[in-house]
């Protein structure tokens, strides 16, 4: 680069900060309004994980008036992270939610930084005075709707579409299977793993090997449509996740568990606001409302609806936990035994299948 | 009529200053129009990512810190350039660098600083060199072009990692996530005053001003000078052109690898899975805008880094992040084209006049060679 | 107007490039239906002629008629339209393409549909009236050099021309491939079509052509028929009985071999056997000729030398040791320094400043810096005196060398390749492209050098040259030398006849190595 071309380039970049510094300096939030921000892996618009948060966000708003919320989305688990949520609590806000595993650690730092902050972390487990985590116990409706997928398919082989071999992912599909034997033994849940949250075209790569391997429902972990649309594509039966996905394949999804974040963001909020915000590590249920099942597909039959209603009832009322031995793992060996409970330590660190599953698990 | 392209040689000083000025026009009146049509006021988007990425302290120790391992990564490529030969690897010799760096931190967590941190840099780089050198032995010596196989070594280390990080260096009590255990704080390069801004930037400029006094004063920065402009000139004055092209992609690996080390052990702590957001590709503009000088990939990293830091900025304002991605593509775009425009004249011609002129050219050489 | 007989003709023409007269008022005149041999040496102006033929170059001054009609030819497409064309040495073949495709490229119907299957049909047809075997549903890449030939001839015949120009076509051909062309060639000049044929192959100058004409310094210099002319005649033409046999000077004392090549063979840029079996010496303090046309193996002997190519069987010798296939560095370290053909791609490293091309050398030496390092300064000041002692003219010292003229670049070059630890210089047409300035202190150096006891293989095609500066000149045939003569008894014609490949000896005998 020639000298002049240099000169020229810093003093562009000295008039764009003395331009700029008094542009920022003014405060973002109006008077009496309480910040709130939001911190997205993915795009607001990606009709999965991130697109259940931003309901949840939206949800804020109209229940709170005096809430204003501000978001940044497809940030990635990198040094970027910590800057926005540093960036967010610059602006003023009062409560920031961070919506993915991956900013785990860059919230303690930005937390222990701006201690008058609150910080949310979904689905971590390190907590501090002014972070909190939480998440869902997704497992129940995957539970029930591996029951609706076990009573309808005919080949016996159900595809699971899932992104990585990490705990939360595998006790879905173990809570699934349970669900998928309870009604049919004989079934089988076939798992191709994507090593992607959000990639379409790999997601769809994944189904069509799942069907190639004579699946006749899909289920995912997935944040995108695209499972749902390749067993579209081949007139099979399919299982949802994150939101209501009905629209892009409206023959096809029989249900799914879904997210419902708002109610809690309400709640958290006005804690926050009332001072009687507290940290902890939240892990609701259906019973909470903050997971819950996608409304069933016109396909299900009356029957299957009403047992599912029926478990639905149970969980809810806390008289039936999926994680009930006696369970095996998918060597055959018995991991829990009859009557017992498992608990929420070995739930959040699960590292094997349960029988019925066909699958491998990373050492 | 038609549209004639006449190189220019060599290209004039004022072109020179006036191309980037153009560039950033030309980039602003696009955005405008890109944006206007979204229904967003340029100005207002302009100003925040400017304010965003330069307009305070943090925001300027932010943009540093993400052009720390642009930087570095940056130089690696351009060093290589220099010789011709397109390392598109320093992904990947980034995360074998951050792989060697947690090795070393995760094997010793009871270390003091003194020793753990020298034996990461030494292991980052030296993991960064072997990965570049998988790729530089077989281009030496088979003539396998180096393209291919850095790129191709990127997946190998990226997934590398993966493996690592959810099997054996799992960290049980990160509940099974994939995480490696956090490294201890001995482990962790040290950061200046509040600001995230690490030892990585001293590595940077002393690279850079190492690079460029190589390049300069040695007899190997020399060879490598003539080897890139002409390797039948460099056969031909004796130079071993395999030698250097394993000298030269080992130093390149070693300089990712270093990267790699500080981002690991300065910013995320453990190993993870997401590292890089693409420093590694990224860098290639960078090496490519710097004009693969030293000092201007140091320059060209900072207002890389302001963009990307910037960009998330914008977003404040509503703009969608893939909105903000595509008017970060559309700035890059017109730096480049206009770089490369910039060598050439564009002339309208009447047809059927051009034949003459460059039949002379020609002539003289058919002439010479017939 | 001009005589309808002839197909082309060419009055008094003459181009003149930047230091050069490239055509000096020449005549020459094709009959219709005829093939007419084009003869000269390398620079003899064939290449500008048939260039201007072709509306590549236009002349200063003189006409170009064609079916006796003055033509203008602006451009190769205005060429064609009149009815010529040229098939290149080089071919201008797109690989991936198919025939029938490379065929219709360029041409400018149909502008968007492409139908191929009438145009494989007429290439087909061309193909079995001239005897052009060609698939046009082949990709040029399946096909072999002969064959890509005969493409090139048929996209000319396709776009209907009459006269076809054919540059040195045999060049690149194998001998049944010789064969198979000239049948082609007999059959079209039977159809009516005229035929240029550019060659300094004498065998088969003689054995296709109904005329030649031989082409010497940009003159016509003689035209006959083929049948009233012989082998000896046209050497003696092409080479010129103007050149004065060399002035008598003081032979030189020389000393013992400074280099030494036994039985050299290597192989050519394309595969084929470039040397087979090359042997010379040179003594020190002796300049030593190697004359002959282009092709012949004159920069594989070179680069054989130098390191730069492998030596597949024999020896190089320096200084009574042994260097075959060792490294150029090893060699130059030996003392032997190198003036390559290509100056601006292999002698100089043409966008780098002048400092950078002067240490080129000795870099490694501790002149240059101690240890590792370069001292910029030091670089400076030994290009500074280089560039003063030569006489180079450059703006600056850090001007890239591509922008200096070109004796100016050669001066440099040469001060460098004569400053350092040497004691041979392989010269490799040191001054081709040169004004006669420049070429005059390129002659002074090497006379300097040959004073300081420097033994200098001198590659030249320049016969005048060799005649002035060798105390010894070899002549290169077909990668062997043919024959060798003492400064004192020098015989213009026997060089001449030898450069041909006929062997002196034996009155208007075949080439001196028949066959391969």
């Amino acid at each position: 680069m020639s000298r002049s071309k240099k000169i020229l380039l810093v003093v562009a970049v000295l008039l764009a900060l003395v331009g700029a510094a008094r542009l920022n300096s003014q405060s973002y939030a109006a008077e009496d309004k309480f910040l709130v921000g939001w911190i997205y892996i993915g795009h607001v618009g990606d009709a999965g994980w991130t697109y259940a948060h931003d309901l949840g966000r939206q949800y804020v708003e109209q229940q709170l008036p005096w809430v204003e919320s501000i978001y940044v989305e497809a940030v990635p688990e990198t040094s970027d992270a910590e800057r926005m949520m540093t960036e967010l609590a610059r602006k003023g806000c009062k409560i920031i939610f961070a919506t993915s595993f991956g900013y785990m650690d860059y919230v303690q730092n930005v937390a222990r930084r701006f201690p008058n902050v609150l910080f949310e972390h979904c689905s971590g487990f390190k907590t501090a005075d002014n972070a909190a985590t939480y998440f869902g116990r997704i497992y129940e409706p995957r539970y029930l709707s591996g029951i609706v997928a076990g009573s309808m398919t005919k080949s016996n082989v159900i595809g699971y579409v899932a992104a990585f071999p990490i705990p939360e992912v595998v006790r879905g599909i173990n809570a699934f299977t349970l669900g998928v034997r309870s009604v049919n033994p004989n079934a089988k849940v076939k798992v191709v793993w994507t090593n992607t949250w959000y990639d379409p075209a790999t997601e769809k790569e994944a189904a069509k090997a799942a069907l190639d391997a004579g699946a006749d429902v899909i289920a995912q972990h997935q944040d995108t449509p695209a499972p749902m649309q390749a067993a579209a594509e081949r007139g099979k039966l399919g299982v949802s996740y994150n939101s209501v996905m009905t629209q892009f394949a409206p023959d096809t999804i029989v249900t799914g568990p879904i997210w419902n974040w708002g109610p809690y963001y309400v709640e958290r909020i006005k804690a926050a606001k009332e001072g009687t915000w507290k940290t902890g590590d939240y892990w609701g249920g259906m019973a909470d409302g903050i997971v819950d099942l996608a409304p069933f597909g016109p396909m299900v039959p009356e029957n299957v609806k009403k047992l599912v209603e029926a478990k639905k009832a149970d969980i809810v009322a806390g008289k039936f936990h999926p994680f009930t031995g006696p369970i095996n793992d998918n060597t055959g060996k018995l991991r829990v035994p009859e009557g017992t409970i498992m608990t929420d330590a070995e739930l959040l660190s699960f590292d094997w299948f349960v029988e019925g599953v066909e699958g491998t698990l990373p050492n | 009529m038609k549209l004639v392209f006449e190189k220019r040689d060599p290209v004039p000083m004022s072109y020179r200053v006036v191309s980037p000025v153009l560039a950033v026009l030309l980039a602003f009146l696009l955005g405008t129009v890109f944006l206007t049509a979204s229904g967003f006021s340029p100005m207002k988007v302009y100003a925040a990512m400017f304010s965003g990425a330069f307009g305070d302290w943090y925001g300027i120790s932010e943009t540093i810190v993400t052009a720390i391992p642009l930087m570095l990564c940056g130089l690696a490529v351009a060093l290589s350039a220099k010789m011709l030969l397109w390392n598109v690897g320093a992904e990947g010799q980034f995360h074998m660098g951050a792989w060697g760096a947690a090795a070393v931190a995760l094997s010793m967590p009871d270390a003091p600083a003194w020793q753990v941190l020298p034996l990461m840099v030494l292991a980052g780089v030296a993991a960064g060199a072997a990965w570049a050198l998988l790729a530089a032995v077989p281009r030496a010596f088979v003539g396998v072009s180096e393209t291919i196989t850095t790129l191709m070594l990127n997946y190998v280390a990226i997934y590398w990692i993966e493996y690592l990080v959810h099997g054996p260096w799992r960290d049980p009590k990160s509940l099974n996530f994939p995480l490696s255990a956090p490294f201890s704080d001995a482990a962790r390069l040290p950061m200046f005053g509040y600001t995230r801004i690490h030892w990585g930037l001293i590595f940077a400029i002393v690279a850079a001003i190492a690079i460029d006094l190589a390049l300069g004063r040695t007899k190997w920065g020399y060879e490598v000078k003539i080897i890139g402009e002409s390797p039948r000139a460099a056969r031909y004055a004796g130079m071993s052109i395999e030698r250097n092209i394993i000298i030269t992609m080992a130093i390149s690996g070693a300089l990712a690898g270093l990267a790699g080390m500080a981002e690991v052990s300065a910013i995320a702590g453990r190993m993870t899975r997401q590292l890089s957001p693409g420093y590694g590709y990224s860098a290639i503009i960078v090496a490519w805008l710097g004009k693969l000088n030293p000092y201007g990939v140091l320059l060209v990293s900072i207002l890389f880094g302001g963009l990307l830091v910037g960009g998330y900025s914008a977003q404040f304002l509503g703009v969608s992040a893939a909105s903000v991605n595509m008017l970060q593509g559309l700035m890059l775009f017109c730096v480049l084209a206009t770089e490369a425009l910039g060598r050439y004249k564009v002339r309208l011609v009447p047809t059927g006049a051009k034949g003459a002129s460059q039949g002379g050219h020609g002539e003289g050489e058919a002439e010479a060679n017939g | 107007m001009g005589t309808a007989d002839y197909a082309v003709e060419i009055r008094n023409v003459t181009k003149r490039f930047p230091g050069v007269i490239a055509s000096n008022g020449v005549n020459f005149a094709v009959r219709r239906g005829e093939i007419h041999a084009l003869l000269g040496e390398n620079g003899a102006g064939k290449s500008t002629l048939m260039n201007m033929l072709t509306g590549l170059i236009r002349p200063d001054s003189g006409d170009i008629l064609i079916d006796g009609k003055k033509v203008a030819l602006r451009s190769p497409a205005d060429a064609i339209s009149l009815g010529i064309g040229m098939v290149h040495q080089h071919f201008r073949l797109v690989e991936t393409f198919t025939v029938a495709e490379n065929i219709t490229l360029g041409m400018p119907t149909p502008r968007f549909r492409l139908d191929m299957d009438p145009i494989e049909q007429e290439v087909q047809e061309f193909s079995a009236k001239f005897g052009l075997e060609v698939n046009p549903k082949a990709r040029i890449w399946q096909l072999s050099v002969g064959e890509q030939q005969r493409v090139e001839i048929i996209k000319m015949l396709y776009r209907g021309v009459n006269v076809l120009i054919l540059d040195e076509p045999t060049a690149v051909l194998t001998p049944m491939e010789v064969k198979e062309l000239f049948q082609v060639m007999r059959r079209m000049a039977a159809s009516g079509k005229t035929l240029i044929f550019i060659s300094h192959k004498l065998d088969e100058v003689m054995e296709i052509s109904d005329r030649v004409t031989v082409l010497r310094a940009g003159k016509d210099v003689f035209t006959a028929e083929t049948a009233s002319t012989t082998k000896r005649e046209l050497a003696s033409k092409m080479v010129g009985r103007e050149l004065k046999p060399p002035p008598p000077r003081p032979r030189g004392t020389f000393g013992a071999p400074v280099l030494e090549l036994e039985g050299l063979q290597a192989l050519g840029d394309r595969g084929e056997v470039a040397l087979k079996g090359l042997s010379l010496s040179v003594l020190a303090g002796e300049i030593h000729g190697i004359a002959g046309v282009a092709g012949n193996g004159q920069r594989e002997l070179a680069e054989c030398i130098t390191g730069l190519r492998k030596t597949l069987a024999g020896r190089v010798v320096i200084n009574g040791k042994d260097y075959t296939n060792r490294h150029p560095r090893a060699i130059i370290e030996a003392g032997v320094s190198h003036i390559p053909e290509d100056r601006l791609g292999m002698g100089l490293a043409a966008n780098l400043p002048l400092t950078e091309n002067a240490i080129m050398k000795n870099y490694r030496e501790d002149e240059m810096g101690p240890g590792a390092v370069i001292d910029r300064k030091r670089a400076t000041q030994w290009t500074r005196d280089l560039v003063s002692r030569f006489q180079v003219k450059a703006p600056t010292l850090r001007t890239p060398v591509r922008l200096l003229s070109g004796g100016n670049s050669q001066k440099l070059l040469l001060a460098r390749e004569t400053t350092h630890d040497h004691n041979v210089v392989v010269a490799v047409h040191p001054t081709r492209g040169l004004d006669v300035g420049a070429t005059e202190a390129v002659h002074q150096v090497l006379l300097a050098q040959r004073s300081a006891g420097i033994g200098i293989l001198l590659i030249s095609e320049d016969l005048e040259e060799l005649l002035s500066l060798c105390d010894r000149i070899s002549v290169i045939f077909e990668g062997r030398i043919v024959g060798s003569v003492e400064r004192e008894n020098v015989d213009i014609d026997e060089i001449g006849m030898m450069m041909a490949g006929i062997d002196p000896a034996g009155e208007g005998a075949g080439p001196v190595e028949a066959g391969v």
